[in-house]
């Protein structure tokens, strides 16, 4: 045996590559479970926000005007307009915190079944008061095989620390 | 009692700058480039509380960047102009832990919960991140790292590459938002953008530390510690971030102070070691074993293999965490101690084969070292001293002894002596192993310099 082959940081090497083999697993694992939740899908559907509203939980009606940034003691809403979208497919809105918990949801269901949801409110999650701070997300998306797979509307609300 | 030089470093450095200095002041440019191009771009475009961080940022890190080459200095040049490079290098890491502390504060997250509560956040990190850097440093048994490099590893970790990461993030973070499906994949990109970017922004630091001192970067025992130093600086600064954050988020729910101290807890104790310091260890192993490798191409995989599970046992945590159950009620403090255990002990575990099989590795090879220069009977290393050197606890024992019989000065001399002697013989490895560039002459002087230590460690 020669003395490079009895070379005991060869040993090492081999264990990190060893080692590395399990990452480079890993991540593959993790770029299919991505592929898996974003699949390539484009129907060139476009859903319709109207708008993201101040909204009062006691009359469940929106008020003011269209927009982006609130407080965390404010309540607000989205409104959609259903009527864009063809009935032959199966949609759900959705509202994400910063945290990307669902704070909101209307559906899934054909779009003519959502028409009496079209206020959709964001909620305050459970045990707290306030609305968590940070960057929300409603999104209105296309649903196949109960998952979602394309987003057709997309509306950032900030909701501010103080 | 005559001042006496300290003894050269193994491996100590040519007096032409070799071709890595030249690497290293590339890898050091494109870095500015892209800092200044990202903090300009999403000052540009993003708008937020982030691009005006990246934008006042800019300065911490140029502070930062100027104290580590001094710092890098204060080992390198004479003895009487160290303490004025320290106290240079000292001053400027200040200024810029100040800074970046104010521009964290202010426009992060404090400028809700208050610089008092950021102040408090980050003197309840210090005493656990101190310990944790102790601890690291004394794992390397046979040759201690430098504290002033410890230190500079784990200030890059805290300063420069969380400054990296926000950049780097809230532009991933902008993009995938408004393209991508919220939900698991979201998540996963998002885990991919951490994995990838603090692992990157905090390697880049281990790789300029070997570039610049590869004097003392001797092997894969070196590479870990420095990896899990900048590791330990990363860990340091986004504990003080989140802890501020929840601290601010969850103070009008009257909750704020618990939610602070429960991200303490998992941070800065659950996660001290198995969290950052794990990640970037690996980055450092790559490092220090590509150190030992014969020929580039080897030199590259292993550094590469380095990164891939460092990103890879990142990326994991941050996109598999909520698949894992906590439980509920009770259960949830065993769940969350379980989780950090199955989730990030096997790459823990990994780390710490790594760093068996390298001291073994290097233990083994000093005392060869040490047997064969007491056989050439040139007097740095005595036959009977051989035993002692190779065993860490009879080297206390000795330097005990020392301080039993004369006092802490004489337990320092035999400290110096038995630092000098492992250095001569890390030396003579790295040249049986033509890991060395430096020339034989080095080796001559570091035995006249033991020589001395012996007579000064006699009296």
């Amino acid at each position: 045996m020669s003395a490079r082959q009895s070379d005991p940081v060869t040993g090492l090497y081999r264990t990190l590559l060893a080692f590395a083999a399990i990452g480079i697993v890993l991540l593959t694992a993790g770029l299919i479970e991505f592929a898996h939740f974003e699949p390539i899908a484009n129907s060139g559907l476009h859903a319709r926000i109207v708008g993201v509203y101040r909204y009062d939980t006691a009359t469940g009606q929106t008020s003011g005007a269209n927009t982006q940034t609130f407080a965390r003691a404010d309540d607000f809403a989205a409104v959609v307009d259903w009527s864009g979208l063809p009935d032959k497919i199966t949609v759900q809105a959705l509202w994400y915190d910063g945290f990307q918990n669902i704070v909101g949801s209307v559906g899934p269901g054909h779009p003519s079944e959502l028409r009496d949801h079209t206020t959709i409110p964001a909620d305050v999650p459970p045990d707290l008061k306030f609305h968590l701070p940070g960057e929300y997300i409603f999104a209105i998306e296309r649903i196949v095989d109960g998952q979602p797979v394309e987003v057709l509307a997309r509306r950032l609300v900030e909701v501010e620390r103080s | 009692m005559s001042a006496v030089r300290r003894p050269v470093m193994a491996n100590p450095r040519p007096r032409t700058r070799p071709a890595r200095y030249a690497i290293a002041v590339v890898i050091a440019a494109v870095l500015v480039l892209v800092l200044i191009a990202n903090s300009l771009l999403d000052y540009a475009l993003l708008d937020s509380i982030a691009g005006r961080t990246s934008l006042f940022g800019l300065l911490a890190v140029a502070l930062i960047a100027v104290a580590t080459f001094i710092a890098v200095r204060v080992l390198d040049r004479d003895p009487a102009q160290r303490r004025r490079h320290a106290v240079r290098a000292a001053v400027l890491l200040g200024f810029a832990t100040l800074l970046w502390l104010l521009v964290s504060d202010f426009f992060l997250f404090a400028r809700a919960a208050g610089p008092g509560v950021a102040a408090v956040c980050a003197l309840a990190c210090l005493p656990t991140t101190a310990f944790a850097l102790l601890v690291v440093r004394r794992i390397d048994r046979n040759e201690k790292e430098p504290w002033r490099l410890v230190l500079v590893a784990a200030a890059w970790g805290a300063l420069v590459a969380t400054s990296l990461v926000i950049w780097g993030e809230s532009f991933w973070q902008s993009i995938a938002v408004s393209t991508l499906v919220p939900g698991p994949g979201l998540d996963t990109a998002q885990a991919f953008s951490a994995g990838l970017l603090e692992e990157l922004g905090k390697g880049t630091a281990v790789v300029l530390l070997f570039l610049v001192m590869r004097n003392e970067f001797d092997d894969v025992v070196d590479g870990i510690v420095y990896g899990a130093a900048v590791g330990l600086g990363f860990n340091f600064m986004e504990s003080i971030t989140y802890m501020t954050n929840l601290y601010a988020i969850f103070t009008p729910e009257n909750s704020g102070a618990a939610a602070a101290g429960f991200q303490w807890y998992a941070r800065q104790v659950l996660g001290l070691f198995m969290g950052h310091a794990t990640y970037t260890a690996y980055v450092g192993a790559g490092i220090g074993i590509a150190r030992q490798l014969p020929t580039p191409g080897k030199k590259v995989l292993a550094i590469v293999a380095g990164f891939v599970v460092a990103i890879a046992a990142h990326f994991s945590w941050d996109a598999w965490l909520t698949f894992f159950p906590i439980g509920t009620g009770a259960f949830v403090l065993i769940g969350v101690h379980l989780r950090t255990l199955l989730m990030t002990g096997p790459f823990t575990a990994g780390v710490i084969a790594l760093l068996v099989m390298g001291l073994r590795n290097e233990s083994a090879a000093l005392a060869t070292q040490l047997r064969e220069e007491a056989a050439t009977g040139s007097g740095a290393v005595l036959p009977q001293e051989v035993d002692i050197l190779t065993h860490p606890w009879r080297r206390f024992l000795e330097r005990y002894r020392a301080l039993d019989r004369k006092g802490m000065a004489a337990y320092a001399r035999v400290g110096r002596l038995q630092a000098a002697q492992l250095d001569l013989a890390m030396e003579r490895w790295h040249r049986a192993r033509q890991e060395i560039e430096t020339p034989l002459e080095a080796e001559d002087e570091l035995r006249r310099e033991i020589l001395v230590l012996r007579r000064q460690a006699a009296f």
